[in-house]
């Protein structure tokens, strides 16, 4: 029973920080029909200026949103230098992000080497509540509160602020917007920002959760993020939340029982979604 | 009294490879409403779109108000004061009624609750739904609620794309009713295929053929016409 | 999109002359280099009748390479090393590629394109990890060395064994573009809608397109293994994939002698530049280079290389006939 607890946390703070990255992508691509490939990178260099930043100033608190200015910073250059050339092209798109990735990745190995960088979280947050025979870890606590206000702020701001509805709107048809006379580019630069630093955000909280970081984990989760993205429905953001904890516990539970079997689950749950219903559980695509 | 209000001068309009609109002129004078007539892809859906700025001109000039507003983007000629109803409403599905009303109001002050108010008047079935999503509104409800929102804003022109289209009769005579009122504060371009509703609301026409204007002149004209009507638009 | 013939025959020309290298030279490594070029310019090929002619934004190539690799490192080493094993090893990594190729196509090519980029990805990774997990078979990322056939053992020989195929592949693609098949496939890069709207199911076609690249990809990784005579799990890392796609692209999409520039080029530069790591280490991030250079292309050159020089050539050409031409005839035009 206790087992079954600690995988179910587990479970829910992974998906939680899968949450964070899909969550952006999601929107992006909702609204902008944008797919940022490079949106793992994203992740990963939020992981990389937290450790940084925490290693520099001993702030766990303030490295975190050092890692989300990051990721504010990164997302405008790469809307307006990146996708703003080619928008409408969708070929080009995948391309370019993609190219933008590799950049990313590889500049990480720059500035602080190609090995793993190891992460630890700071004394208030480490070590763990016991309850009854349960052991709850601090840390993972920490990841569900934080994803859980994310979401809560998010959710908000897009129902009951005037740029939420923008955004809802344009989810569903972008020109109509237009015509109403909103310029909806910049929307899109807000959007695009937001998302990305919720990616670096996600991945800032990633370090001390597994230990160490490593360059690649950009695109391994990225890949978690897409399936995340084709199981919740591209455009919603509640989608994204539900597919993410149900890829995270997927991942938990099987990775204890049967490690080999969890990215293939998870893959094979999203070729179940794109096979009876390609729009995602929950979309909202007008 | 005859201020020209829009004027589409020779515009030449592409949608990719495909030429669509060639050498489309035409003028628009205050208070009046023009009506654009012609076959099922003849261009007229785009001759709006064009002015939109949805898909803009290649060559040629448009004005509104004295002022070049081909070129410019979207949101833009939006707020010089057009207003845009388009062929399939351009309804946000899961936005509930309330909310596709607020999106195209840009002050929630009392200014525009007050003309929210006076629209709906024009509408009361709106008010009726308000909290329903716009998915679920009937097709008349939608066409209702979708040149609500294109004039909640008091935009001096109107441009409408086939509001009738795949309405009941007596849901055609609701908005023609509608739009009737509309005229008496407001300019108007007509994009129709009913001919019954466009001669009752129609001052002046001109008919598209192939991207083309093959025919203009007065509603009064078309109406004794028949020969016209039967070559353009396959009245008999 | 027409090759003149000129260029049919100006790539026999440089096959023929690149026979005499191994004449002229004794260095295997600079053998070893061009044959790794020859097989890198199949698998990019492969990527460009995907990309460039039928235009499908594929993520997971690397796993058709990946499958021809262990399919013939695998017989090589459990069977026997002749050349009989050689074929059948191709053999079977051919049809376990079109095995995959279509499943993967029907369920996924229907959706749009950043979906199939998406999951070509996913699927791809699966079979790394797959291949990574199965040791037993695979050896893990350890890897594996085995011998191959006499034959093969000769670096001179399989380096004109590589070159001819090469060039054979070139000319049997190009005729496959070049069939009303091909035609459609370009046609469904121009406007899909369009194609349906005539009649032709596009599924079926650029299944088609995915088959015949994941094929040729399979032959290139069964190739690649016989090299270095050892293999392990890189053959179906993401990185496989971004070769093909960085040849592709800077070398000129679209052009299928664009992916063989393209490859000889990252080979040379990639030799190059890490000879150069010595030197100063921020060259081992070469790859940085090209990712930039990638990204520039995409932007300002997306027509690659090939392209550019072919808009080069084609504006010296209507130049000349402007100068050619008097005026009253291009009035009367």
């Amino acid at each position: 029973m206790e087992q079954i607890i600690n995988l179910l946390i587990n479970g829910i703070s992974t998906g939680m920080l899968i949450f964070l990255l899909a969550a952006g992508l999601t929107l992006i691509f909702g609204l902008m029909d944008v797919l940022n490939f490079a949106h793992g990178g994203f992740f990963a260099w939020g992981a990389y200026c937290g450790v940084w930043f925490y290693s520099v100033t001993g702030s766990f608190m303030l490295s975190i949103v050092f890692a989300m200015a990051v990721g504010l910073i990164l997302g405008a250059f790469t809307e307006k230098v990146i996708i703003k050339p080619v928008y409408g092209n969708h070929i080009m798109q995948i391309l370019i992000t993609l190219g933008l990735m590799l950049v990313l990745t590889e500049m990480l190995k720059v500035f602080w080497g190609p090995n793993q960088l190891s992460s630890t979280a700071p004394e208030y947050l480490s070590g763990s509540w016991q309850i009854g025979n349960v052991i709850i870890i601090k840390y993972r606590a920490f990841i569900i509160f934080v994803g859980l206000l994310v979401f809560g702020i998010v959710q908000f701001i897009l129902k009951k602020t005037r740029i939420g509805l923008i955004v809802r709107a344009g989810v569903m048809n972008k020109e109509m917007v237009q015509a109403l006379g909103i310029n909806i580019k910049r929307v899109f630069m807000y959007v695009f920002m937001v998302g990305s630093a919720m990616a670096a955000l996600g991945g800032a909280m990633l370090g001390p959760y597994t230990g160490s970081i490593y360059a690649e984990m950009g695109l391994e989760f990225a890949i978690l993020a897409f399936i995340v993205v084709v199981i919740g429905g591209m455009g919603s953001f509640t989608g994204s939340l539900f597919a993410a904890l149900l890829v995270g516990l997927n991942q938990s539970f099987l990775a204890y029982y049967f490690s080999e079997l969890s990215l293939a689950a998870n893959m094979l749950l999203m070729l179940v979604v794109l096979i009876f219903r390609p729009q995602g559980l929950f979309s909202v695509r007008g | 009294m005859m201020k020209t209000l829009l004027k589409v001068d020779s515009i030449e309009t592409y949608i990719g490879h495909y030429h669509i609109l060639h050498d489309i002129s035409f003028e628009v004078h205050q208070s009046e409403v023009v009506v654009l007539l012609g076959r099922n892809g003849a261009g007229k859906t785009t001759t709006l779109r064009s002015i939109m700025g949805l898909n803009p001109p290649s060559s040629g000039a448009i004005t509104f108000k004295d002022q070049n507003i081909h070129g410019l983007p979207t949101y833009k000629i939006a707020n010089l004061g057009i207003g845009y109803v388009p062929e399939d409403q351009g309804i946000f599905n899961y936005l509930t009624v309330e909310e596709n009303m607020r999106v195209a109001m840009k002050k929630q002050d009392a200014a525009h609750e007050e003309r929210l108010e006076w629209v709906l008047g024009l509408f009361p079935d709106l008010k009726k739904f308000w909290k329903k999503e716009g998915g679920h509104l009937s097709g008349g409800q939608k066409q209702m609620l979708s040149i609500a929102r294109a004039y909640v804003n008091e935009n001096e022109l109107l441009l409408i794309d086939e509001p009738s289209k795949g309405l009941a009769p007596i849901i055609v005579e609701k908005v023609m009713e509608s739009i009737l009122e509309m005229k008496k504060t407001t300019t108007i371009v007509l994009v129709e295929q009913n001919f019954m509703m466009a001669s009752r609301i129609g001052d002046r026409f001109y008919i598209i053929d192939d991207g083309k204007i093959a025919f203009s002149g007065s509603m009064k004209q078309l109406n004794e016409d028949d020969q016209l009507k039967k070559k353009y638009l396959g009245i008999a | 999109m027409k090759i003149k013939n000129i260029s049919n025959w100006s790539i026999l020309l440089v096959g023929v002359l690149l026979c005499f290298v191994p004449f002229v030279t004794n260095e295997t490594g600079l053998l070893i280099m061009m044959t790794n070029i020859f097989i890198f310019a199949i698998f990019a090929m492969s990527y460009d009748l995907l990309l460039g002619f039928t235009g499908i934004v594929s993520f997971g190539h690397a796993m058709f390479f990946g499958l021809g690799a262990y399919s013939t490192a695998i017989f090589m080493k459990r069977v026997e090393p002749t050349m009989e094993w050689f074929f059948i090893s191709v053999l079977v990594g051919i049809v376990l590629s079109l095995i995959v190729s279509i499943i993967v196509g029907v369920l996924t090519l229907r959706l749009k394109s950043h979906f199939y980029a998406m999951l070509t990805l996913a699927v791809a990774s699966l079979f790394l990890v797959v291949a990574e997990k199965w040791r037993h078979l695979t050896v893990g990322n350890d890897g594996f060395t085995f011998r191959v056939p006499d034959v093969l053992k000769d670096r001179p020989t399989f380096y004109i064994i590589c070159l001819v195929l090469m060039i054979g592949i070139f000319f049997l693609l190009k005729r496959f573009i070049n069939s009303p098949l091909g035609r459609v496939l370009m046609a469904i890069r121009e406007n899909e809608n369009r194609v349906e709207s005539l009649g032709f199911v596009p599924l079926y076609y650029k299944v088609t397109a995915t088959v015949v690249a994941g094929v040729t990809a399979s032959l290139a990784g069964s190739l690649f293994t016989v090299v270095l005579r050892y293999i392990n799990t890189s053959v179906f890392t993401m990185d496989i994939t971004l070769n093909a796609l960085l040849m592709t692209i800077i070398g000129g999409v679209g052009t299928l002698i664009g992916p063989m520039i393209g490859a000889g080029l990252i080979e040379f530069a990639q030799e190059w530049i890490t000879e150069l790591a010595d030197v100063h280490p921020i060259f081992e991030r070469w790859i940085i280079f090209f990712g930039i250079l990638y990204i520039l292309a995409v932007i300002f050159f997306p027509t690659g290389i090939v392209g550019t020089v072919n808009k080069w050539i084609a504006k010296a050409k209507s130049k000349r006939i402007e100068k050619l031409t008097p005026k009253d005839e291009k009035m009367a035009g």
